[in-house]
C-alpha cells in the first residue's frame, strides 16, 4: 500500500526538474522520507498483515480499494450524463415506448406447449394420460430404479408427514433444519462414502449454487463444452475464468490444463457431468481423477443422472468405475431423478458451503427428505435392469442439413405418434439461444427397472414404428 | 366461580397459572423415546380445562367497543361449531390431540382479532428509521473493530505457531486453499463466535412451538455436541404466518390422501412428462386466489425468481431493484444479462429520480432507449418488515411505463383482509401489477413458489423459463398442501357445488347442508376473489365445513393481524427500536451491538419457564450497525403467547440496555391489559 506513492513521485521528478531545478532537492528529500516511512511501517509488528489486508481487499485491482471507499451505489458514468432540462426529460418519457413484457409465443411454441402431456393420477412406469384417458408406457421420466409409486416409500412419507408436517417454514439457518435433513445428509455421505453432504431443495439449483460457492472471480474453471444448463448458469454466476474443453475429450482437457510457470497458484476446478444430460455419454472417471491429481485441480462432478442409476447398488459413477467417492472433491447429485423425490445434494470432504440458495432459501419439506426408505429399496434392487447406459438418446433421423426447427417438428411428430400408440417419450427440451452450445434436437428415451423386458421391447417397437411412419410421410 | 375462572385466560400457554406445566419443562428424552400416552393424557386434561374456561369466558369477552369483526361473520354459533369440531377430533382420535396445542394455539376471544387493511383516507406512511444514541453506534463500531483486530492477531500467531489447524488456509500439496483466509475471515473470526444461534436443528413441526435440539460446544463453536435432549420452545422464528405448518388436521389429511394416490414425486420436469392433473388444478387455484388470469408453479421458491426473471428481461433491458431485494431476485437478474440499477429502500422519491434519469439517458454508452424497464420490489421485506408503497408505485408506473414485478414471498397470505397479499392490503386490483410472484413456503406451510399474471405472459414463462425444461416438477404432496390451504382461505362456493353434484356421480363429501346459511352470508362479504367452485377441486378431496366455508382461515388471517400489531405496538411501548410497517408480521427489534444480539438469543433460548426460539440477524444480511432480532408472529400464537414474548423482551431488554426508542413508555402490565386498545391505536 505504501509502496505505491514512491514510484509515482519518482516519475514526476524529471519533468519537474526540467522546469525548476530548485525543487529537485526537495523532491529527492520527499522520496527519501516516503521510503523511510515505508521501511518504518514494515518494521512495526503486524504491519505486513495490514498491508496484506488492504492488498487482498482490492484483489487484483488497486482501484477497487478506492472505489469501495466511495459510495457504492454511485454510477461511474455520472460525469458523462447528458444534461436535460426537466421539460426535455418529460418529453423523452412521453416518447418512450417499451417493448411488451413478453413476446407472444410463436406458433411452434404454442404447439409445443399444447403438446405437453398431462398425466391423470400418479406418474410411474405406466401413467394414464389425461386427454386421452389411455394408459401408456412411460419412457420419459427418470425413474431408473422404478421407485415411483413404491408403497413402502409412501408409507414412510405419511409417517414423516404426521410427525413433521409438510413445510419447514424457514431457511436452514433459522430453525429450518429438521433432524430428518441431518439424517439424510449423513445417509447420503455414508451411502457414497464421503465425509459429509449437504442438501438443497431443488435439483436444478443445486449445482448452479454449489459452483459459485467455491469458484470466485479470478479462479480457473475447466469445463466440458456440453455440460448441462444448470452448470452453465452456475459458471456464469461465479465470474471465474472459464476454459472449455471439447465434449468428453480428456485429451483436450489435458491441453487446457497447461499453466504458465511462475504465475501464482489459483484455485482450479474441473467441472463435468457423470452421465451427460445432453447425449447420455459417460465420462471416463478414473482418467479424469488421474488428470486432476496430476495437475492439482479440484473436481466438481455432476451426477444428477448417474446417481441412483448406474453402479451395482446405484451409487453412481464412482461405484461403476470402482473409484472411492472421496476422490471426487465435490460430488453433486440429484435426489429428484434417480430416487424420485425432489432436491439435490453436494457431497465432499471439505464442505464449507456458503451457497446462496442454501442460505437464503427455505429448506425442503421433511417428507421429501425421507430418502432413507429409498435407500433400503435401492440396496435390494440388485443390478439395475439395464446393463448399458440407461439414458438413451436417439440421434435425429434426418440428413446432414441442420435445420433446428424442422428437426424439432419431425421429432415432435414422432413423440406425438408414439403417444397415440401408447408409449410416452419426450423430446429433450431446451431453451434455444440460451444454451452455450446449440445441440441437435433429440428425443430422450429413459429406461426404467419398473418395466419388464417384454414391455420395453414392445415400446421400442412402437417408437421404431413411429419413426418409420413419420419419416415415411415426409419423404414423398 | 365465573369471575374466578374468567381471570384465567381463555387461551392456554400462559405461564403463570401453569408454570408447572410439563409441556414447558425441559424434557430429558431422546426423540424416539417420547411416550405418547403421558403427553396425550396430559393434553386431554389441558383441553378439558380449556373448554371450561372458554365456555365461561365467551359470555364475558367481546366488548362492543373493541369488537373488530362484524358480528354477522363471527357469530358465536359458527365459532362454537368450528371449535367443537376441532375439539371433537382432538378427543376422539388420540393421534390428533397429540400435537394440536403445540402446533396451533386456540384463541377464542373475538376481541383479539384485527383486519389488516390500508385506510384509504390516510396517505401511505413513510418508514421512519429511529436512530440510537451515539454511544451505541460508537460501541457497535468499536466491537467490530476489536473483533477484526483480535481475529487477525489470532490468524497471524496461529499461522506461525499452530500450523496444523490452519492447514486448510494455506497452500498444501500444490492445492490453493478452497477459501482464502481473507474470504473466510468473517466466517471464521466473527460468525463462528455467534454460531450457536444459527443452524440449530429442530424436530417435528415448526408450528406455534418448536422442538429444539440441545447442544453445546467445547471448542468455541467449531463443533457442536448434541446432548440428545430437546427443549420445546415458543416459536417466534418460523415464517408460519397463517399457522398452516401442522402435522394434524384436515390439511395434513388431504396431503396424506395425495401421497397415497400420487406418490411422492412427479418424476420429471414440467415440460418433459412431469405434469400431472394436480399441477393444473393447483395452478388454476392459485390464479384464482391471486386474482389473475393464470399462474405457474415452481418447485422451489428461490428458483422461482432465479429461473424465471431471465425469461422476462434480457440484454438491452433495465432492471430497477430495491436495494433490499432478496438474493434470489438478484441472481435472477444477474443471469438475465440485463442492466441493474438500485434505488434507496422503499424510497419513492429516489425511484422517481432514477426513472427520470435512466429513461432520459437511455442505455449506457450507446444512449439507445431501453427495450423495457422492469421494477422489482418486494411486498414485505423479510429483514426490515417494511411494506412496499404499492399505490405510489402504480401511480409512477402509469407515468413512466415500466413493468412491475412484486415479490410477495412474505406478504402473500400474511397481508390484506382476505390474505391476498399487498395488493389486497391496499385494495389495488391485482391486474395493475404485471408480475406477481410469491412463495408457498411461508404462509401456506408448503414449499415452492408461483408466478401469476396474464395468460399470455405465464404461457411464455412456462416455455422460456429455465425451470420448465430443466427443473423437476413440484411433488404432489406439496401441491396438495397448496390446494388445501388456498381452498380453505377462499372457501368453496355452494352454488357451483350443486351444479357439479348433478353432473358428476362422485359427490364431494364436504357438502354439509348445516352450514348453508352461514355460507351464503359469507359469500356476500367474500366477493373479492370469489369462492372456488367445487368443480375446480379434485373429486376425492374434502374439507370439513368450517374449512370449506372459509371461516376458519379468515380467523387465522385476523388473528395474525392482531398478533402482528400487538407485538410491534407492545415493543414500541416498552421502548425498543423496531423497524417496519405496523401491520407486518415480521417485527425486527434492533440490538445494534453484535454481542447483545448473541446474548439476547441465548437468554431467550434458556428462559424459564417458557424458552423462546428467536432469529438473530447481523451483517452481511443487514447493514453493519443494525444487528437485530427478528420476530415472526403467526396466527398459531395466542394473545398470551405474545404476552410471553413481550415480558421476556422487557426483562432481557433491561439487562442488555436495548430500550432506546423515543415516545411514551408503558409498563408491561399496562400493555398486556390494554392490548386491544393498543392494537387499534397504531
Amino acid at each position: 500500500m505504501s509502496s505505491a506513492p514512491v514510484p509515482s513521485i519518482a516519475l514526476t521528478t524529471p519533468n519537474m526538474s526540467a522546469g525548476n531545478a530548485t525543487f529537485e532537492p526537495l523532491l529527492t528529500w520527499l522520496t527519501l522520507i516516503l521510503a523511510q516511512l515505508e521501511r518504518t511501517f514494515y518494521k512495526v509488528p503486524g504491519s505486513a498483515v495490514i498491508a496484506r489486508y488492504v492488498r487482498s481487499s482490492h484483489q487484483n485491482d488497486p482501484g477497487r480499494t478506492v472505489t469501495l471507499m466511495q459510495s457504492r451505489s454511485r454510477d461511474k458514468s455520472e460525469g458523462k450524463l447528458i444534461k436535460f432540462s426537466e421539460k426535455e426529460i418529460d418529453e423523452l418519457i412521453d416518447e418512450w415506448t417499451p417493448e411488451p413484457l413478453s413476446a407472444p409465443l410463436t406458433e411452434w411454441e404454442q404447439r409445443d406447449l399444447a403438446s405437453v402431456p398431462v398425466i391423470a393420477g400418479p406418474n410411474g412406469p405406466k401413467p394414464k394420460i389425461l386427454s386421452t384417458g389411455k394408459t401408456v408406457i412411460n419412457l420419459a421420466s427418470y425413474n431408473f430404479a422404478g421407485l415411483a409409486g413404491n408403497e413402502h416409500i409412501k408409507e414412510r412419507a405419511v409417517e414423516t408427514l404426521r410427525k413433521y408436517g409438510l413445510g419447514s417454514c424457514g431457511p436452514p439457518g433459522f430453525y429450518g433444519t429438521v433432524d430428518v435433513h441431518l439424517e439424510l445428509e449423513r445417509d447420503i455421505a455414508d451411502f457414497l462414502g464421503t465425509e459429509s453432504a449437504i442438501l438443497y431443495s431443488q435439483g436444478f439449483v443445486t449445482i448452479s449454487s454449489v459452483i459459485p460457492a467455491f469458484c470466485k472471480r479470478g479462479d480457473i474453471i475447466v469445463a466440458d463444452r456440453a455440460v448441462n444448463f444448470a452448470i452453465q448458469k452456475g459458471i456464469q454466476i461465479s465470474r471465474s475464468t472459464v476454459r472449455w474443453y471439447d465434449h468428453n475429450d480428456l485429451k483436450s482437457l489435458e491441453d487446457k490444463d497447461r499453466r504458465k510457470r511462475g504465475t501464482p497458484i489459483t484455485r482450479r476446478f474441473i467441472i463435468t457431468e457423470g452421465i451427460f444430460e445432453r447425449d447420455g455419454e459417460i465420462v471416463d472417471l478414473p482418467k479424469l481423477i488421474e488428470l486432476k491429481h496430476k495437475y492439482k485441480y479440484r473436481l466438481i462432478l455432476d451426477e444428477s443422472i448417474s446417481f441412483g442409476s448406474v453402479g451395482r447398488t446405484g451409487r453412481g459413477l464412482t461405484e461403476l468405475y470402482n473409484v472411492p467417492a472421496s476422490q471426487v472433491d465435490m460430488l453433486v447429485g440429484s435426489v429428484a431423478n434417480g430416487l424420485c423425490s425432489a432436491g439435490g445434494f453436494c457431497a465432499g470432504s471439505t464442505i464449507r458451503i456458503n451457497g446462496t440458495s442454501f442460505v437464503f432459501s427455505a429448506s425442503m419439506p421433511p417428507l421429501l427428505a425421507n430418502v432413507r426408505a429409498v435407500r433400503a429399496v435401492l440396496e435390494k434392487t440388485e443390478g439395475i435392469a439395464c446393463a448399458t447406459n440407461p439414458t438413451t438418446v436417439m440421434p435425429p433421423p434426418t440428413g446432414p442439413s441442420f435445420d433446428y426447427e424442422a428437426e424439432e417438428k419431425i421429432l415432435q411428430d414422432i413423440v406425438d405418434d408414439a403417444l397415440v400408440n401408447g408409449v410416452f417419450i419426450t423430446r429433450a427440451k431446451r431453451l434455444r439461444g440460451q444454451e452455450m452450445v446449440e445441440t441437435r434436437p433429440t428425443v430422450r428415451i429413459v429406461v426404467t427397472a419398473a418395466l419388464t423386458k417384454k414391455e420395453i421391447e414392445k415400446a421400442a417397437g412402437v417408437v421404431k414404428g413411429s419413426v418409420v411412419k413419420v419419416l415415411g410421410k415426409r419423404k414423398p | 366461580m365465573a369471575i374466578l375462572t374468567a381471570s384465567r385466560s381463555p387461551c392456554s400457554l400462559s405461564p403463570s397459572p401453569r408454570s408447572q406445566d410439563p409441556f414447558w419443562v425441559k424434557k430429558r428424552y431422546s426423540v424416539t423415546q417420547l411416550s405418547p400416552i403421558t403427553v396425550t393424557s396430559h393434553l386431554s386434561t389441558v383441553h378439558e380445562a380449556e373448554v371450561h374456561s372458554r365456555s365461561r369466558t365467551i359470555t364475558r369477552t367481546p366488548t362492543p367497543v373493541h369488537s373488530v369483526t362484524p358480528s354477522k361473520t363471527s357469530g358465536d354459533s359458527v365459532l362454537d361449531e368450528s371449535d367443537d369440531h376441532n375439539l371433537h377430533a382432538a378427543l376422539t382420535s388420540e393421534k390428533t390431540s397429540n400435537t394440536v396445542q403445540s402446533e396451533f394455539g386456540h384463541c377464542a376471544s373475538q376481541s383479539y382479532r384485527y383486519i389488516s387493511q390500508h385506510n384509504p383516507d390516510k396517505p401511505v406512511a413513510e418508514d421512519e428509521i429511529e436512530e440510537p444514541p451515539y454511544y451505541i453506534l460508537f460501541t457497535t463500531y468499536f466491537s467490530y473493530l476489536l473483533l477484526v483486530v483480535i481475529g487477525h492477531l489470532r490468524d497471524l500467531l496461529g499461522k506461525r505457531f499452530a500450523k496444523s489447524s490452519f492447514i486448510d488456509l494455506m497452500i498444501h500439496d500444490g492445492y490453493t486453499p478452497l477459501v482464502s483466509d481473507f474470504q473466510s475471515f468473517y466466517a471464521r473470526r466473527l460468525v463462528q463466535r455467534v454460531n450457536d444461534c444459527f443452524y440449530q436443528p429442530i424436530s417435528g413441526v415448526a408450528g406455534r412451538t418448536i422442538l429444539v435440539y440441545d447442544r453445546y460446544s467445547e471448542d468455541f463453536n467449531r463443533t457442536q455436541i448434541y446432548t440428545g435432549t430437546t427443549t420445546r420452545a415458543l416459536n417466534v422464528s418460523s415464517y408460519n404466518y397463517l399457522g398452516f405448518a401442522q402435522a394434524h388436521g384436515s390439511y395434513a389429511d388431504a396431503v396424506e390422501e395425495s401421497i397415497k394416490r400420487y406418490g411422492v414425486s412427479a418424476c420429471g420436469t414440467r415440460l418433459e412428462g412431469g405434469t400431472c392433473d394436480l399441477h393444473r388444478t393447483a395452478e388454476a387455484l392459485v390464479a384464482r386466489f391471486i386474482g389473475t388470469e393464470d399462474a405457474l408453479i415452481c418447485s422451489m421458491g428461490f428458483a422461482t425468481n432465479s429461473t424465471f426473471i431471465p425469461a422476462l428481461v434480457g440484454k438491452g433491458c433495465l432492471v430497477i431493484s430495491d436495494e433490499h431485494n432478496h438474493a434470489s431476485a438478484r441472481i435472477g437478474v444477474r443471469q438475465s444479462g440485463a442492466c441493474v440499477r438500485m434505488f434507496k429502500h422503499n424510497d419513492m422519491g429516489s425511484l422517481e429520480e432514477l426513472l427520470r434519469e435512466v429513461i432520459s439517458q437511455g442505455q449506457p454508452k450507446t444512449h439507445r432507449s431501453w427495450k423495457k424497464i422492469l421494477v422489482i420490489v418486494e411486498g414485505l421485506y423479510s429483514m426490515e418488515g417494511t411494506m412496499v408503497n404499492l399505490p405510489k408505485i402504480i401511480e409512477l408506473k402509469k407515468k413512466y411505463k415500466f413493468y412491475l414485478f412484486v415479490d410477495e414471498a412474505h406478504s402473500i397470505g400474511a397481508l390484506g383482509p382476505h390474505g391476498r397479499g399487498v395488493a389486497d392490503y391496499f385494495n389495488v386490483p391485482p391486474s395493475s401489477v404485471d408480475v406477481l410472484m410469491g412463495t408457498f413456503t411461508k404462509s401456506f406451510g408448503a414449499a415452492g413458489g408461483y408466478i401469476a399474471g396474464p395468460k399470455r405472459l405465464i404461457n411464455s414463462l412456462r416455455m422460456r423459463g429455465h425451470s420448465g425444461p430443466y427443473a423437476e416438477a413440484m411433488a404432489p404432496p406439496v401441491l396438495m398442501q397448496i390446494v388445501a390451504t388456498t381452498t380453505s382461505i377462499m372457501g368453496v362456493s355452494s352454488v357451483d357445488d350443486l351444479a357439479t353434484s348433478k353432473s358428476t356421480s362422485h359427490q364431494p363429501t364436504f357438502k354439509s347442508s348445516t352450514n348453508r346459511v352461514a355460507m351464503s352470508e359469507v359469500a356476500d362479504e367474500y366477493l373479492h376473489p370469489g369462492m372456488v367452485p367445487a368443480s375446480a377441486l379434485p373429486t376425492w378431496f374434502s374439507l370439513p365445513s368450517s374449512l370449506s366455508d372459509g371461516s376458519e382461515a379468515r380467523e387465522r388471517i385476523r388473528r395474525l393481524a392482531f398478533n402482528a400489531r400487538y407485538l410491534r405496538a407492545g415493543l414500541k411501548k416498552l421502548g425498543f427500536i423496531t423497524y417496519g410497517h405496523p401491520s407486518s408480521p415480521i417485527v425486527p427489534l434492533l440490538t445494534f451491538n453484535p454481542g447483545k444480539m448473541l446474548m439476547f438469543a441465548q437468554m431467550m433460548r434458556t428462559r424459564k419457564p417458557t424458552p423462546l426460539a428467536v432469529v438473530v440477524i447481523a451483517y452481511p444480511v443487514t447493514p453493519l450497525v443494525t444487528s437485530r432480532v427478528r420476530f415472526c408472529v403467526s396466527a398459531s400464537h395466542t394473545k398470551e403467547d405474545i404476552d410471553v414474548v413481550l415480558r421476556a423482551c422487557d426483562e432481557v431488554g433491561d439487562i442488555l440496555d436495548l430500550k432506546h426508542g423515543k415516545g411514551k413508555r408503558w409498563p408491561i402490565e399496562e400493555i398486556v391489559k390494554r392490548s386491544v386498545e393498543l392494537v387499534h391505536s397504531i
